[in-house]
């Protein structure tokens, strides 16, 4: 059943994969630290869509706007409050905090909103199709394609041809170093949350999309998608990331359709031990990079 | 200009300093010498700010900048180039240039420092777009020492820059050091390389096991007793 | 020796299960059946507080992957504690071969704890010998892995259905014997040849190597011991629920245990104890205060989650401003002596400045 509809679709999940898991690489790569909370900041996006489509006149393009916005500043709230202070500490510290920050945020969502899950208005676009070379596409899958190919240049644009940019790749590399050259360490690690609460914003938006409902633990999916996707990509590199969300995309949708019925469920396991796999023999991941130099230690 | 005093640091458990204190004019260029372990690149990362001693001052111009960050270090002009050089390999040597010019936002300045960075490393304006990583061992030391010399440094720390390197390319690195105390830079160098070093220096400290254990101009230096220790740790040459 | 100065160097164990039994009889003379169960049911996560301080304390990598193996340990325990008959009422599915297995309640634990242990065994060792942060999270991968697997193997675990019909075994002497006799093993294992060594490699990988310490033996086998003791946690915890689905052994309680024994202090058997005792007091007082909120029904969709968040909350700041917990890697003895030179560092530190 592998048509032009599949073909759309897994292009269409790559691409929100591949948003998903840059991320989570642009903590990682700076910081070394996976920050369990990011799937939360996907879980605040969606509840306030609820909030303001819900409850507000206010129009859908606004809505979602404001949606990338409250994702990212929750994540810069939680840099702020959270992470900075332990930041000296260790990594097992932040990586600790993380997961508390997770735990803090998904509660407070069950305790301000409610355990059940809650539907969220979508605007008409999402609900609708177009027929495209004879299948039927979903607005939503060529939306999330479109948005994704503008946040990638975007942000490709932003590390290459800005300063802050360069330093950000700069801090991916060598931290300290950066550190060294004058670069204030506060400002590039808040710059790196904030664009990862754009882009968990921005994911919130067209994952919310496909349930229509938002619930307090809808963090945990992406999260560890995000995960998978990010070691396949190999954890530092941000083309990885991309590529990782593609790979991804792809492996669970030919295991969609090549897996027999029983093995289905167990998806989720087998990338899993993927990611074991990766990381015990090449932990640089799929993606090699001709500039990545060997570090001991 | 600089002066430490009394320094105390340790990594974890590991006491590395015991009491260093050294001072350095504007416009001299002086050496740290002394065998592995001796504590030459901790009081480095001391002056750095990439570690903080527990014990001891430092004052730069004046003022003290003990525990201060290491961004704040570099906005006060102090620029170190770790040993290992620690270019970005992801970065084109043009940005990873840009990012030594960090420190001075003035436009000309940029540029002029660049042109004065082409005239002594024209290797590296022939790569100017290619990735740091792509490298050999000796142009990514002259891209260090170069990324250093954007930000205008009024004290450059150089750990161990001939290290690794061809003796054709070691000689290179001593003449550009060379060149620059020429212009009035103030140079703190770290070095295993005695020979060469004592050719080019105004004065040396000789380090032992996180203290100093000796100072002086390279004349005296070269008739002292520690010196011996020096040369037999690390050279095999004709005549001590 | 003397009997006084043979016990001396097992001050701390002792003086933990002092505390232990006295919290138990006090329990067992109150008689209220509430209390019992609180004090049963934390007992138990002692044991699984205990179970990660081992691996944790010891060799200094944070592990998630800990609740899995309490996990494996409950399931494969009641396939052998059920009869036949209790096992083909909750689960129709199941694989025929299990059906007549047939163990008392003792064995059955064992079995449990083996076989989790024997899983962590052969899937951990290759993961000993790689760095911090890759460590980690292959921990958190194996947590999902086994996750998944339980919530899917319908034909032994009854999928995501609840899997009803366990003996009530775990008493609260059940609990408390398990318990003592954790805690000792897990403050012998610390204080062991092997422990010793462990920890050296964690204070400093390269020194403990030249002198000959192989980290990736010693970081497994703390690591097999840890999952042995989660398997006989989740074993006990399972014959005491009596009713349980795979979303037990998942994200919600990691958090808990790990915050008990990181604000109690992951450094040191004490830090477990006190962490566990401080949690479930606090976390049953925070539990009243939202029943009595939900009964007043001050909020009309129902005050849940605040225990949740009080408690990540603590963890976060204990983390910022007390690393090293409330015991701050000391340990218990009686009567206090003064305090030793106290690790600076609570979690090993990779960075410098």
């Amino acid at each position: 059943m592998i048509n032009l509809e599949f073909i759309i679709n897994m292009i269409s999940l790559g691409s929100l994969y591949a948003m998903l898991a840059l991320g989570l690489v642009i903590i990682y790569g700076i910081l070394r630290l996976v920050n369990f909370a990011y799937g939360e900041l996907i879980m605040i996006g969606g509840y306030t869509m609820f909030l303001l489509a819900g409850f507000t006149p206010l129009p859908w393009l606004v809505v979602a706007v404001l949606a990338v916005a409250a994702a990212m500043f929750t994540s810069l709230f939680t840099e702020l409050v959270a992470f900075r202070p332990v930041r000296e500490k260790s990594l097992t510290a932040m990586l600790i905090t993380s997961f508390a920050v997770s735990t803090l945020l998904q509660n407070s969502a069950l305790l301000i909103i409610s355990p059940r899950a809650r539907a969220v208005t979508l605007p008409q676009i999402f609900q609708t199709s177009v027929m495209i070379a004879g299948t039927s596409v979903p607005w939503r899958n060529i939306l999330t394609i479109v948005t994704s190919i503008v946040m990638l240049t975007l942000l490709t644009l932003l590390l290459r041809r800005t300063v802050l940019g360069i330093a950000l790749r700069a801090a991916a590399d060598n931290f300290t170093m950066t550190r060294m050259l004058g670069v204030p360490a506060n400002t590039v690690i808040s710059a790196a949350f904030a664009i990862s609460g754009i882009m968990a914003g921005i994911v919130s938006i067209f994952w919310i999309a496909r349930s229509a409902s938002v619930t307090p633990t809808i963090g945990a999916p992406p999260l560890l998608v995000a995960f998978v996707a990010t070691v396949i990509g190999g954890m530092r590199s941000l083309t990885g990331a991309v590529v990782g969300g593609f790979v991804y995309a792809i492996i669970i949708s030919l295991l969609g359709v090549l897996l027999p019925p029983e093995l289905l469920e167990f998806r989720e396991a087998f990338m899993f031990a993927f990611v074991i796999i990766i990381l015990l023999f090449r932990p640089e991941g799929l993606v090699s990079s001709k500039t990545s130099v060997e570090r001991v230690g | 200009m600089l002066e430490l005093n009394n320094i105390h640091a340790r990594y974890g458990a590991i006491t590395a300093l015991r009491g260093v204190s050294i001072s350095i004019s504007q416009g001299e260029l002086v050496a740290l010498l002394g065998v592995n372990g001796a504590g030459k690149s901790t009081t480095l990362a001391s002056i750095a700010g990439v570690l903080r001693p527990w014990q001891g001052n430092i004052l730069f111009e004046g003022s003290s900048i003990l525990g201060r960050s290491p961004e704040q270090i570099a906005r006060r002009g102090i620029s170190l180039v770790p040993e290992g050089r620690d270019i970005f390999p992801s970065l084109t040597v043009e940005e990873n240039l840009r990012l030594g010019a960090f420190t001075r936002s003035e436009k000309t300045e940029y540029r002029r420092n660049l042109g004065e960075i082409f005239d002594l490393f024209p290797v590296l304006k022939e790569r100017l777009q290619q990735p740091g990583g792509t490298l050999s061992g000796g142009e990514q030391q002259q891209l260090a020492i170069a990324r250093a010399l954007m930000s205008s440094p009024r004290l450059l720390m150089l750990d161990e820059p001939s290290l690794g390197l061809a003796p054709a390319l070691v000689d290179q690195i001593f003449e550009l050091i060379a060149r620059l105390h020429q212009s009035h830079v103030t140079i703190l160098l770290v070095e295993q390389n005695v020979d060469r070093t004592l050719e080019i220096v105004d004065r040396a400290y000789l380090m032992n096991t996180g203290l100093i254990e000796g100072q002086g101009t390279p004349q005296q230096l070269r008739t002292h007793a520690d010196i011996e220790g020096i040369y037999m740790g690390v050279h095999r040459q004709g005549n001590p | 020796m003397n009997l006084a100065a043979r016990l001396k160097p097992l001050n701390t164990p002792v003086t933990l299960v002092a505390v232990v039994l006295l919290l138990a009889v006090l329990t067992a003379l109150m008689g209220i059946s509430l209390l019992t169960r609180i004090v049963t049911v934390m007992f138990v996560s002692l044991i699984l507080v205990l179970g990660l301080q081992l691996y944790m304390g010891n060799s200094g990598i944070l592990s998630f992957a800990h609740i899995g193996f309490m996990g494996i340990g409950a399931y494969t325990s009641v396939l052998f504690s059920m009869t036949p008959t209790a096992k083909e009422l909750t689960n129709a599915d199941l694989y025929p071969f299990l059906v007549p297995l047939h163990l008392p309640f003792l064995p059955s634990v064992l079995v449990g704890a083996l076989v989790a242990t024997l899983v962590a065994a052969v899937v951990s060792y290759p993961l000993m010998r790689l760095s911090d942060a890759a460590a980690v999270i292959t921990t958190f991968a194996l947590l999902v892995i086994i996750h998944v697997v339980l919530l899917h193997w319908d034909r032994v675990t009854n999928g995501p259905r609840t899997l009803f019909g366990v003996d009530n075994y775990t008493t609260l002497w059940t609990s408390v014997i398990f318990c003592v006799i954790t805690i000792f093993a897990v403050y012998l294992f610390k204080e062991s040849r092997i422990g010793l060594r462990l920890r050296a490699t964690r204070d400093d990988a390269y020194a403990a190597a030249s002198i000959g310490i192989n980290m990736v033996v010693m970081r497994w086998l703390a690591f097999i011991a840890s999952a042995f003791i989660a398997g006989v946690g989740g074993a006990l915890w399972a014959h005491f629920i009596t009713s349980f689905t795979p979303y037990s052994f998942f994200l919600t309680e990691t958090f808990v245990i790990l915050a008990m024994l990181v604000i109690g202090g992951p450094y040191s058997v004490s830090g477990a104890v006190v962490g566990t005792l401080v949690v479930t007091a606090a976390r049953e007082i925070l539990r009243a205060i939202e029943n009595y909120v939900n009964i007043l029904q001050v909020f009309p969709q129902g005050f849940f989650g605040f225990t949740e968040v009080v408690l990540a909350v603590v963890l976060i700041l204990i983390l910022v401003y007390r690393p090293t917990g409330i015991m701050g890697s000391r340990e218990l003895r009686w009567p206090q002596k003064l305090p030793k030179v106290q690790e600076k560092e609570a979690i090993p530190s990779s960075e410098k400045a």
